[in-house]
């Protein structure tokens, strides 16, 4: 069996002969392999070198992968800085292309072949393509954009006070997601693509489930639409952070055949299940902190626990940390996902 | 509202602004604490510090969130402004300078930002370093002002392992200081693993997890409890 075989096979609905491992891992495997974690997102070629040493180390079942959180400032026209010092894990935004009322006026919708991150993306997607491995475009999802456009806490403002500009930034986001995702097809066949949309912003601990219901809901059930209309299987969701108030909004979004909704802690695995789990495989949701923090014991009955709730959704299950496993977590405490996963077995 | 207000009445109206987040009625308010020869002092504390403290409740409760916060100090900033040049220097209530920022390595301030409002609102002296702030300043910021606190935010688990350097910076040069820690990631258990002298969950309870922190400090407790 290849490494993405039992992923694959999960998607297909078909039996498999444990429950796949799915990584949300991406500074480690630089420091892992002895590199500074920026060599993850400057160097294609390098980075899924680096990401497949760490894959195989630790028997992930999906990956590489290629995208960060800050997606959309640098291809909107801002600038991104990446990660240098010891405390950095990924690049982060050092000028937005939005500040004020009328820059939302200047705004043109980026050219997928050419702006930002996206040629290092495509290329990282034609060894993803060239080994076998699942083509994906880390590009969303459509709110996480229009709060790396402009910053959040203006976005915020401007939902009470100028809601109109919100949307036109919205809409920017979502146009731009289908761009890009058409550009994969294109490249590789949609059939071959499954992009993976991270939302940590419209998490409820910055908005509403009513601003969610109102300012990203439509956006993100029409980019899926166009994306699954376009001949794409399956699109991946983490929903990040306490979204546990727009959960039964999420069932609304069309994610494919199966979808995939990965989550944090913040949302319980069997909750997920309930509301998500009819059409996705769900993914997740050990705790990042406690892969950093705490014992391995601590860890595998963490996994334990997870993969028992996991066991019980329609579609399949894959564990996974709950966000990226920290670049500094002991490299024990990342094997003891996998232990977990096999002990499991040995249970039945 | 050019009839004569009584100061209860104000008070009462530039705490409903805050709640509302109504920019207009603060400001109305806050001129009619002028015209009406209320002291702007009272109509801080009493009227919009008021206000934001039952703001903080309503973040707290999940019946508010970032954009309602945002806007509720936007109204309160607007009334400030207008009773700003007014004040009359008056020693009431915890006298608290703080220094806060997000630490090195990263950018996000949301968390910051609103902790920053509560501490504004009691009325404290806040000097905001921003984000993605190297270590050392922290300490030179603190010593350059004097501050009883320094505050560290981080939603990083990378960034985060900034906290317990700069928090050993601190203490071994100014032990008396308050170290306060809060984002996504930190928790009591690694608060006090790190050295903090408290720990607050989120702004709607920072105020007051401060001023229990800079009491224990003060009596000298090294070890603390939730």
């Amino acid at each position: 069996m290849t490494v993405t075989d039992r992923a694959m096979k999960l998607l297909k609905g078909e039996t498999i002969d444990r429950i796949p491992l799915f990584p949300f891992i991406l500074g480690f495997c630089a420091k892992n392999a002895g590199y500074p974690i920026a060599t993850i997102y400057q160097d294609a070629s390098k980075s899924f070198e680096l990401q497949t040493f760490t894959l195989e180390q630790y028997s992930f079942d999906w990956g590489p992968l290629y995208g960060y959180a800050s997606y959309g400032t640098w291809e909107f026209g801002g600038e991104i800085k990446m990660p240098e010092s010891n405390y950095e894990q990924a690049p982060f935004h050092t000028r937005f292309p939005v500040n004020v009322e009328e820059d939302v006026d200047q705004l043109q919708l980026p050219d997928p072949a050419k702006a930002g991150v996206l040629p290092i993306a495509m290329e990282f997607s034609k060894l993803q393509a060239s080994n076998q491995r699942p083509i994906s475009i880390i590009c969303g999802g459509n709110f996480s954009i229009a709060g790396n456009i402009c910053p959040v806490e203006t976005l915020c403002r401007w939902m009470l006070k100028k809601p109109e500009l919100v949307h036109r930034i919205m809409k920017m986001a979502t146009d731009h997601i289908v761009d890009v995702v058409r550009y994969w097809c294109e490249a590789f066949g949609a059939a071959q693509v499954i992009p993976q949309m991270w939302e940590p912003l419209a998490a409820n601990i910055i908005i509403s489930p009513k601003q969610f219901e109102r300012f990203v809901l439509p956006y993100l059930v029409e980019s899926s639409k166009k994306i699954l209309a376009m001949g794409v299987q399956h699109i991946l969701y983490h929903i990040c952070g306490d979204q546990n108030k727009n959960l039964p909004m999420w069932t609304q979004v069309p994610t494919g055949n199966p979808g995939l909704c990965s989550f944090g802690i913040d949302i319980d695995l069997s909750v997920a299940i309930e509301y998500l789990g009819e059409n996705n495989v769900i993914i997740g949701n050990i705790d990042p902190i406690a892969l950093l923090s705490e014992t391995p014991d601590t860890i595998y009955n963490l996994c334990k626990t997870a993969i028992e709730k996991g066991k019980s959704a329609p579609r399949g299950f894959m564990l996974s940390s709950g966000c990226e496993v920290p670049p500094e977590a002991p490299p024990y405490n990342v094997y003891i996902m996998q232990k977990a996963i096999k002990d499991s077995m040995a249970s039945g | 509202m050019s009839s004569r207000m009584e100061a209860e009445e104000i008070f009462k109206g530039l705490s409903e602004a805050v709640i509302a987040y109504d920019e207009d009625k603060s400001v109305e308010f806050a001129k009619a604490a002028l015209e009406n020869d209320v002291d702007p002092t009272d109509a801080i504390l009493k009227g919009l510090a008021h206000g934001m403290e039952k703001v903080g409740e309503l973040f707290d409760k999940q019946e508010y969130f970032v954009p309602e916060m945002l806007a509720c100090a936007d109204a309160l900033n607007a009334a400030v402004e207008i009773l700003k040049p007014h004040l009359k220097i008056r020693s009431e209530g915890p006298q608290v300078k703080v220094v806060i920022g997000t630490v090195e390595g990263d950018i996000h301030e949301i968390g910051k930002n609103l902790v920053r409002i509560m501490f504004d609102a009691a009325g404290w002296e806040v000097y905001d370093l921003g984000g993605n702030v190297k270590l050392e300043r922290f300490l030179e910021e603190q010593q350059k002002t004097g501050a009883d606190v320094v505050a560290l935010s981080a939603l990083m688990t990378t960034s985060m392992a900034a906290i317990p350097e700069i928090i050993k910076m601190i203490k071994s040069a100014e032990p008396r200081v308050t170290v306060m820690v809060g984002g996504a990631p930190l928790s009591w258990e690694l608060a006090r693993k790190y050295g903090a002298d408290g720990y607050s969950p989120n702004c709607g309870t920072a105020v007051n997890d401060t001023l229990e922190a800079i009491r224990r400090v003060r009596e000298g407790h090294g070890s603390w409890e939730r």
